[in-house]
């Protein structure tokens, strides 16, 4: 079958001449195997003496004839062209059947259908139009048979040509389209399918190449990173945390973290915080582990799927930084600062102490210049104590050790305190320091007194620092419900508007310069500003040139149980 | 008679500082300048009329020697406590046990003053 395909079938670059040279060599086949058989019957019926010799010979020429037509046809439409061959076939079938009868059998009688077949076949082999030509080649020879025997041409008959051919014309040509159509159709679903495949080639590589290089990028992280599921098991984690935590891949990656987190090299505390991030995952954490004698810090965060219309949480990934170093650095930190704290103040104070005694003459009468002399030593002595203390305190609340604890608080008593220590040294520069307190603000707060007490100092020091004549003036007042402030304002030489921002910053004294005319590290504001954030509380300031600053603290305002009782009762 | 004040405090110079302050009023004073020593000293020796103790000592701390000796032992209730330290965040939470809780730096005057105040004058 597949053989009698391929003897059928001649590949042109057009697919509709291909079509047509196959229906041909199928036709031609078919006459010369028809042929064939005729000459065979002929045989055999001259054998039984059904006929005579002289019919079977033109019978057997005739046949011979027309294979070897049908071979010359053939061979033109497989070597030369598919048009000619044709061509030539339609005369020859048309020639075949102008003879094939007698003259008044084809002018008008039984033979007359025959030229229906060519008519038809040429619509079909040839071009849809050629049906016309060949209608009219009958017509023509039928009318000269007709007129060769005196008879008149058979009009109905070339009418009816022209009717077949009309016929033939239109259903080849809306075959020809429909084939055409179809394969324009084909086409463009070809060019929509090389197109489809190759922007999928193309997405295929990128993601490729983009799960590469965010696979790259997570390979050379120095921090582990392992991404959970929803249900916590590791779905991906890199290089540096097996380094890390010194496991195999194996016993991370498509495990679950509870199981990990049995693992004997992390601690018990370690354990509990771990079960608390998987609980409560839904504030993302930061916090230290002890895995071994590494000090690991882990952040972890929520991972949302932003496509999906809810942003649908799919996991939480978890970074993993070896914090041994720095923990070690922060235990020695702390370590030194203790040491610091004592080491620095002890001799500090025998040096207060024994200026103290100097100043009372304890060892004997002292004139008024040595008194004087120790009454300096005192000071300066104070005043470095108070720079230790400062930097004491920084040191600290960078350490986050430094802790607000609160307890009842007497803001008169703040006040007492403040004067007894300030009144002094405002009076040594020729400054008044005046102070009030505001009715509505409660006898009894809740508050931080020491830490209180040295925002206080602080601000009033600031301002005296910065006035050479004039007030300053501390107000502890009620703004609102729920909140007390501080106030303190000056008649110094005030903050230019440009260092505003800055002026609450570590280490910063307005101007850079200013720091040599007034001594001191820059550390008063900077405790104040952080000391009032550990409260919960606002500092904001406001300031004129030469004509003074305003610092205003505001605090929560929170009265201690007792004194709410005593006042619902009274 | 005599009053004896007893001064735990194992920095040398504040030692001295204080055991003059505490002369000048008119005590007779001992010093004793670790924690170890002064808990063998406060096991058996005589209960003193007051004592002036650093709650930061080595070997045996202040506040172990408070807890554990003289709040415990009836022969020291009589005796005043003042406790000294640098810490005021450790002083406030003493307030309650002892007599007087000072502040490091601690003024000469200001010591001096107090105990004059506390000894009973004839």
């Amino acid at each position: 079958m597949n053989s009698l395909n391929r003897f059928l079938t001649i590949s042109t670059t057009d697919p509709d001449d291909t079509r047509r040279r196959r229906i041909l060599n199928f036709l031609v086949v078919s006459i010369a195997a028809l042929s064939l058989l005729a000459i065979v019957i002929s045989l055999v019926s001259v054998y039984l003496k059904a006929i005579s010799w002289e019919n079977v010979a033109l019978i057997v020429i005739g046949s011979l004839i027309t294979i070897l037509g049908m071979l010359l046809v053939y061979s033109i439409n497989a070597l030369f062209s598919g048009r000619i061959a044709a061509i030539i076939f339609l005369v020859f079938l048309t020639i075949v059947f102008a003879f094939s009868d007698t003259p008044e059998q084809v002018a008008g009688g039984r033979s007359l259908f025959g030229f229906a077949i060519p008519i038809i076949m040429a619509s079909i082999l040839l071009v849809p139009w050629s049906s016309f030509v060949f209608s009219s080649i009958s017509g023509i020879i039928v009318s000269v048979i007709a007129l060769s025997i005196n008879s008149v041409p058979n009009s109905p008959a070339i009418i009816g040509f022209f009717v077949i051919a009309l016929v033939s014309w239109l259903s080849s040509r809306s075959l020809e389209q429909a084939l055409k159509e179809l394969r324009t159709i084909n086409a463009n679903l070809d060019q929509v399918v090389v197109e489809r495949t190759k922007a999928l080639a193309e997405s295929l590589e990128r993601e490729r190449i983009e799960a590469g290089r965010s696979q790259a990028i997570l390979n050379s992280i120095a921090d582990g990173v392992v991404v959970f599921d929803t249900n916590w098991n590791a779905i991906l984690a890199n290089p540096a945390l097996m380094g890390m935590l010194d496991l195999p891949l194996e016993l991370i990656v498509n495990k679950n973290f509870r199981d990990l987190i049995e693992h004997p090299n992390l601690s018990p505390k370690s354990r509990t915080l771990l079960h608390a991030m998987m609980e409560y995952d839904t504030q993302p954490p930061s916090f230290r582990i002890e895995w071994d004698k590494k000090t690991l810090s882990i952040s972890a965060a929520q991972v949302y799927d932003y496509t999906k219309a809810r942003f649908a949480n799919i996991g939480t990934v978890t970074v993993f930084r070896d914090f041994t170093r720095e923990a070690e650095v922060e235990k020695l930190k702390s370590t030194f600062v203790a040491i610091v704290s004592h080491e620095l103040r002890t001799p500090l104070n025998a040096i207060l102490g024994y200026a103290e005694m100097f100043k009372e003459a304890v060892y004997g009468p002292m004139n008024d210049k040595q008194v004087n002399m120790a009454e300096r030593i005192m000071k300066n002595t104070q005043r470095l104590l108070g720079l230790i203390n400062d930097l004491l305190d920084q040191a600290q609340m960078e350490a986050g050790k430094l802790t607000i604890q609160m307890a009842p608080v007497r803001p008169a008593e703040l006040l007492e305190n403040l004067h007894s220590i300030m009144d002094q040294i405002a009076h040594d520069k020729n400054l008044k320091l005046t102070s009030e307190i505001d009715d509505n603000l409660p006898e009894v707060l809740n508050g931080d007194g020491a830490r209180l007490h040295q925002i206080l100092l602080n601000l009033v020091n600031n301002g005296i620092k910065f006035t050479e004549h004039g007030t300053v003036h501390v107000r502890l007042f009620c703004p609102y419900e729920n909140k007390w402030g501080i106030q303190v304002s000056d008649t110094g030489s005030g903050i230019p508007e440009s260092e505003l921002p800055y002026i609450f910053d570590t280490f910063r004294q307005v101007e850079g310069t200013a720091t040599r005319v007034h001594g001191g590290f820059g550390l008063g504001l900077s405790i104040v500003k952080q000391l009032v954030n550990l409260m919960n509380g606002d500092i904001n300031v406001k300031s004129k040139a030469d004509v003074g600053s305003i610092f205003t603290v505001t605090l929560p305002l929170v009265i201690p149980e007792k004194s709410t009782e005593k006042w619902s009762i009274g | 008679m005599s009053y004896l004040a007893l001064i735990i405090e194992d920095d040398e110079d504040l030692a001295s500082i204080f055991a003059e302050a505490l002369r000048g009023v008119g005590f007779e004073v001992e010093i004793i300048a670790d924690g170890q020593a002064a808990q063998e000293r406060l096991k058996n020796g005589v209960a003193p009329f007051l004592i002036l103790l650093d709650m930061h000592l080595p070997h045996v701390s202040g506040a172990d020697l408070l807890t554990n000796i003289i709040k415990r032992e009836d022969r020291f209730a009589k005796t005043i406590i003042i406790i000294t330290t640098a810490d005021a965040r450790m002083g406030e939470a003493y307030t309650e046990e002892v007599d007087f809780v000072m502040i490091k730096p601690i003024s000469f005057v200001q010591l001096r003053d107090l105990t004059s105040r506390l000894k009973p004058k004839r």
